[in-house]
Formats: structure tokens, sequence, C-alpha cells
């Protein structure tokens, strides 16, 4: 027997959950499929951060500003605590030469509207006293915030259950059905068959294999991460601090870094997330290798080594799990949100890398507005699936 | 078993928000730990595992055997950053 309703969405990760959340507050009848559990891909080995201050001004600012204003009323739209702590976020600085090659960066970001502030070395200690005595600079960005990744994926899926969508586990999506003018028409699951004039497709680093049973190319590819767990220990610090030379290597800037070549081909960067658990957490690798989420102990490895470069106090502290996640990269570090001009009715949502968390609002947000035909929040344009053609 | 009961030590998970979560739409070990944070403490899970699992068996009529453990996230027991640092076979 196949099922009807008016939209489907397939995979149910933070980007399906919020989607299927929006879908259904503004009325629409929504049945979510998911492969595995609801969060159980990318969505559950994740940090939690909500940052402006690592986004490329322009554009990618204004998308990352739209979403942190969403999550302001958050809570209290699905009425569930995902432990949202707007602390503000720190970049640290470990040379003259980087905090000179910053300049440019830094007024920019003030035109983009991202407010970010500089702390001078002799003021570093007061505000971050655990950062090694040699780090030069802060740069702060008090908008920025986080939350616990996996309760906002459950908010989400239990206010949209409220709203009356359907959320089906254990269904796997196997075809996308078309009709004869190669529209769409529905999705063949591991559980029949379901239709609806519309899909919506965000699975995340397996949205290209969905897409491509009906012929279409979605440029997404793995980019793999690590993250090491502590056990509950002193405050280290009580906001999340991340290096600054990572951000300048990610847009290609002046004032790159002095690491071993290891580091660099393991993209180590260190970020440290402290959790309202009283423990914290230490990234960040980047890597293509394809799908394997198994830990590689050499990265894990390189990442304790910075880590504790920064934060000398760390040494003795207790790791107790790493995990590793698969970014869904972009080649241009933007997602797709888009429809697919070669099938109509078919919507593409993935393709976050390290930002899906904090973009989830935004993006049920420009769904329910390209589905609904509204205005959208932001121009649709640089995310759309054409600008790789 | 009494809702109030605790099973997980480290993250003070009762028996009742194991229920809850499986109300919720856990049907395993992880999906369970997700919810809850059970066996994300100090243990990682090596005394609760085992209770989780009589009670996702007891809750969806189902054996204990028929539930996987949680899959293993090294270190298999904890080390220091520095020792992680100076490379993890040493
Ligand atoms: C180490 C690491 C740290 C990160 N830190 C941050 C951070 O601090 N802040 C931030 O904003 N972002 C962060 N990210 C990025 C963020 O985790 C991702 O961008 C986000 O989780 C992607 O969500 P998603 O819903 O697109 O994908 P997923 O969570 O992977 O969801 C996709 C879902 O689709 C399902 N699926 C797959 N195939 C099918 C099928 N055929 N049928 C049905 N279902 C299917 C999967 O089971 C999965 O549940 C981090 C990522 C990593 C790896």
């Amino acid at each position: 027997m196949s099922k009807v309703c008016d939209v489907i969405v397939v995979g149910c990760g933070v980007i399906g959950a919020a989607i299927t959340y929006y879908l259904s507050a503004s009325g629409m009848e929504v049945v979510a499929v998911e492969e595995n559990d609801v969060g159980s891909g990318t969505s559950s080995r994740c940090d939690g951060n909500v940052l402006v201050i690592d986004k490329k001004p322009g554009f990618d600012c204004e998308l990352a500003l739209k979403s942190q204003e969403l999550f302001e009323t958050l809570e209290d739209d699905i009425s569930f605590d995902v432990e949202y702590r707007q602390l503000g976020s720190v970049l640290a600085v470990e040379t003259e030469a980087q905090a000179e090659g910053a300049a440019q960066w830094h007024s920019a970001m003030s035109r983009s509207g991202v407010r970010v502030k500089y702390i001078e070395s002799s003021d570093v200690h007061a505000h971050e006293p655990m950062l090694a005595q040699d780090i030069v600079g802060l740069f702060e960005c008090a908008s920025d915030s986080s939350l616990n990744p996996m309760n906002l994926v459950y908010g989400y899926v239990l206010a949209a259950q409220n709203n009356g969508a359907v959320i089906k586990t254990r269904t796997k999506a196997k075809r996308l059905l078309l009709d004869t003018q190669h529209h769409i028409k529905g999705v063949e699951t591991s559980e029949g068959t379901i239709l609806a004039p519309l899909v919506v497709i965000s699975a995340g680093v397996w949205t290209p294999q969905i897409v491509r049973t009906c012929g279409v190319d979605v440029p997404i590819v793995p980019r793999k991460g690590h993250i090491i767990v502590s056990e509950r220990t002193f405050k280290v610090a009580s906001r999340k601090i991340q290096e600054f030379g990572y951000i300048m290597a990610k847009f290609g800037e002046e004032g790159q870094r002095d690491v071993e070549p290891e580091m660099e081909k393991y993209g180590i960067a260190m970020v440290f997330e402290p959790t309202p658990h009283e423990n914290f957490l230490i990234g960040s690798s980047r890597e293509f290798a394809g799908f394997d989420t198994t830990c590689n102990m050499e990265v894990v490895s390189l990442m304790a080594k910075r880590a504790i470069r920064f934060f000398p106090c760390i040494e003795d502290v207790r790791v107790i799990r790493t995990y590793a996640g698969l970014r869904p990269y972009t080649q241009d570090h933007r997602p797709i949100i888009s429809k697919v001009d070669q099938v109509p009715g078919l919507y593409i949502a993935s393709g976050h890398e390290g930002d899906g968390i904090g973009l989830a609002p935004i993006t049920g947000l420009l769904v329910s507005e390209m589905l609904l035909g509204c205005t959208p929040s932001v121009p649709l344009e640089p995310l759309s699936l054409n600008r790789f053609m | 078993m009494d809702d109030d009961l605790i099973v997980c030590r480290c993250e003070e998970v009762t028996v009742g928000d194991v229920k809850r979560a499986i109300e919720q739409g856990a049907f395993d070990v992880s999906g369970v730990k997700r919810r809850t944070r059970a066996g994300m403490g100090q243990c990682q899970g090596r005394t609760c595992e085992t209770l989780i699992r009589g009670i996702l068996a007891s809750e969806l009529s189902k054996r204990p055997d028929e539930f996987r453990l949680d899959t293993v996230r090294p270190p298999l027991s904890p080390v220091t950053f520095k020792t992680l640092a100076g490379g993890y076979d040493e």
C-alpha cells in the first residue's frame, strides 16, 4: 500500500529534523524517513557550536547571523531544553605576525555585521587564565553560543511530532520515484512506497547516493573529523576557544601557522568546547577518508598534542572517549539548499560541512519558504545546486 | 523495576529516564545513550549497558541478547592527554 502526504523528508539528522519541524509548523503533512535512528549520523558525532566567528565575511556570516537569531527563541518555540548557552567564543592568536595578518579579516567581519573585539596580550590571561603564557591576543565574539546537538535533534523531532509529522525510523529510502514528466512522485523505501508531490533530501554525506537514483549528481563528500572527550575535571575555560591560525589557513590569508607537516596533513587545529557536564571536548581534524568512522589514533594523538600547546594545564586530565564523524563537505564550504531543476518537486538540503548544527534553524526556515513559495530570508542563489554546474 | 532506580551512576540516569527514552523512539543501546547520556560518563557504560539491555528487552518484549552492545570507542581505559600526545602505542 502506498501512503500519500504533502512532503517526504529523507534523512533525519539535525537538518532533516529542523526541516520536518518547520514544514509541520506551517501546516503541511510531513513524513520523514530515517534509515537508522534520528540523529544517528553525523549529528551525534560532532560538537555543538553555533558560531559566526569562523565564517567567511559576507554571505556566510549573514546566513550564520540569521540562524543565531532563530536560536534565541528556539527553546520556547519547541518547548525543549537544548542546553543553549550564549557565552561567546574566542580565537586565540599565537604570534604577533598572526595578529598583524588578522587586521584585514577583522575589518571584513565588521563590515559583515559581526562584532569581534580584540583583547591585547596584557589582558589575555585576565580573560582566559589557563591559556599558554605565550598567547599574544584574543578575538572575542559575544553572539556565539553552544548547545547539545542531540537535544536539538530530539527537540525538533518531538515538536514536529506534536505538529502531526510522522517520523519513520529504521526506514531506508532506496529510490526516488518520478512520473512520466520527470516530476518527483514519491520514495521507494525498505518499508514500502510513500507518495508525495514534494521530496526533500537531507541525508548529509549520504545525499548524493540517494539523488543519483534519479540521475542527478550532488557534489558532497565526507570530510572526517575526530573529537576527544575528557573526564569531569576542573574548569579549564567556560566558553568555546579555537586557535586563530586555523581560521586564517581556512581562508588562505596571511599569518599561516608554524606546525609539523603531519598537523597540516590531517588539518589539526585546536578547538576547545566546555560542556555543562563539567568535562570538555577537544577537536579538530579534517581529512578525506571515505565513509570510514573508525578513530585514527595517530590523528587523535596529534590533536592531544595541539591541545596541550594551548592549554598546558590539561596534560594530566584523562581522556574517556574519542570518536569520529563525517562532515558533509562542499567545495565552497556552503550548504546546498536548493531545488533540483532537472526534477521538479525535488529539493536538497545537505552539505553543511562543519556548520550543520548552527545552520539547522535557518535551513529549516529556508526550505519551508521555498516549498511554500514565500520570499526567502536570505538570497538562495549562493546556496543553489546550479552553482556547481 | 522501580522507576527511581539509578541505572547509570556516572550520569545519574534512572530506570524511568531509560523508559522515557524508549517511549520517545529509542530502539537500541546507542539510542538510549544518546537520549539520556547513560554510559557517556567516566566508566563509559561498563556497568549500565547490561541494565539498559534488560530494560529495552522488557519494554520492547524481546530478549536482552537481541540488543548489541554499543560500539567501543577508544581508549579502552582512560589515559591522560599527555600519554595520548606522546603516541598511543607508547
Ligand atoms: C567532528 C565534528 C565536529 C563538528 N562540530 C560542529 C559544531 O561545533 N557546530 C556545527 O554547527 N556543526 C558541527 N559539525 C557539523 C555537523 O555535525 C554537521 O554539519 C551536521 O550534523 C549535518 O547534519 P545532517 O542532518 O545533514 O547529516 P546527518 O546527521 O548525518 O543526518 C543524515 C541522516 O540521513 C540518514 N540516511 C542516510 N541515508 C539514508 C537513506 N537512504 N534513507 C533514509 N535515511 C538515510 C542517516 O542515517 C542520518 O541520520 C561537526 C561535525 C564533525 C564531524
